[in-house]
């Protein structure tokens, strides 16, 4: 597999294999980020 | 984890590593391993459902034993008790993200494999319970206004470990439309497969460790800090004149 096929939006494999891989990034890097802004709002007394 | 230098440095490069491990993963998943001969490029999804699934019936784990851990320190000794009942919440929140995604990227493979996104079989359902098992847990913690909102935590995720198993055992016990197990004894991946599911659950574990912790030290700078305010408030309360 290319990058070519892995962007490819041509069939329903292919889009949902992309959906996947990019959906699970991005939700455990918000969940990440999350904590992140919550660790600089909360600070230290 | 900012407590000190030493454990800020531990923190990043254990991040770093954590994301080296991914990139090597996401190579082997998608441009190195040989494609599945069945369905094609999006068996794929597999080197990301498996850890992801894996691992979501270990965190549970570490909820089920800090669970424990603040029932029985609750009275003996409070202060270790909060420290087992930020573990509990960090770790519930891991496992809700890990079973969520396991959840969500089965389905979305589902579609084109199986024709269907969902089917109530046991695996699925049992999954399934398993999430909304850690979602209570959550929303018990966030809105239950009884003083015993952390033992009835406790209790729920001493009930919501028992499901573990039956998930872990569902393809074993039952025929479902999920899979048999593809590893060990009769397992039906290939070992050309192995890389990319390897490395992929070293990247995935590795970083569920790090946000696990990550999410524990917020959860005890905010009991610090709700420690700190209170002691502030009951010598306030001393110093007002008679």
């Amino acid at each position: 597999m290319t990058w070519h096929t892995f962007l490819s939006f041509g069939t329903m494999g292919h889009r949902h294999l992309f959906f996947v891989y990019a959906g699970v990034w991005l939700v455990q890097a918000g969940y990440l980020g999350w904590i992140a802004l919550n660790w600089q709002k909360t600070g230290r007394n | 984890m900012a407590r000190s230098p030493v454990f800020r440095n531990i923190g990043w490069l254990w991040f770093l590593a954590s994301i080296a491990v991914l990139v090597v993963g996401f190579r082997q998943a998608i441009f190195l391993v040989p494609t599945e001969s069945t369905m094609g490029d999006v068996q794929r999804i597999f080197y990301y459902h498996l850890p992801h699934a894996i691992l979501g019936l270990i965190f549970p784990y570490v909820n089920f034993l800090a669970s424990l851990s603040y029932l029985f320190w609750r009275r003996r000794d409070p202060l270790k008790a909060l420290t087992a009942d930020a573990l509990a919440v960090a770790s519930a929140e891991v496992t809700v993200l890990y079973v969520g995604i396991t959840l969500a990227s089965g389905m979305i493979w589902g579609k084109p494999a199986w024709g269907i996104w969902w089917a109530w079989d046991a695996r699925l359902t049992s999954e399934l319970l398993l999430w909304l098992l850690y979602v209570s847990y959550l929303l018990v913690r966030r809105f239950s206004l009884s003083g015993q909102t952390g033992v009835l935590a406790a209790i729920i995720s001493v009930f919501a470990a028992i499901d573990v198993p039956i998930v872990f055992m569902s393809i074993r016990w039952w025929r479902t439309q999920h899979p048999a197990p593809v590893f060990g004894d009769g397992g039906s991946l290939d070992p050309s497969f192995y890389p990319a599911v390897l490395w992929n659950l070293a990247g995935w574990a590795m970083w569920g460790v790090f946000i696990l912790i990550f999410r524990f030290a917020l959860e005890r700078r905010r009991q610090l800090n709700e420690q700190e305010k209170a002691l502030k408030a009951i010598e306030a309360s001393l110093e007002i004149p008679q």
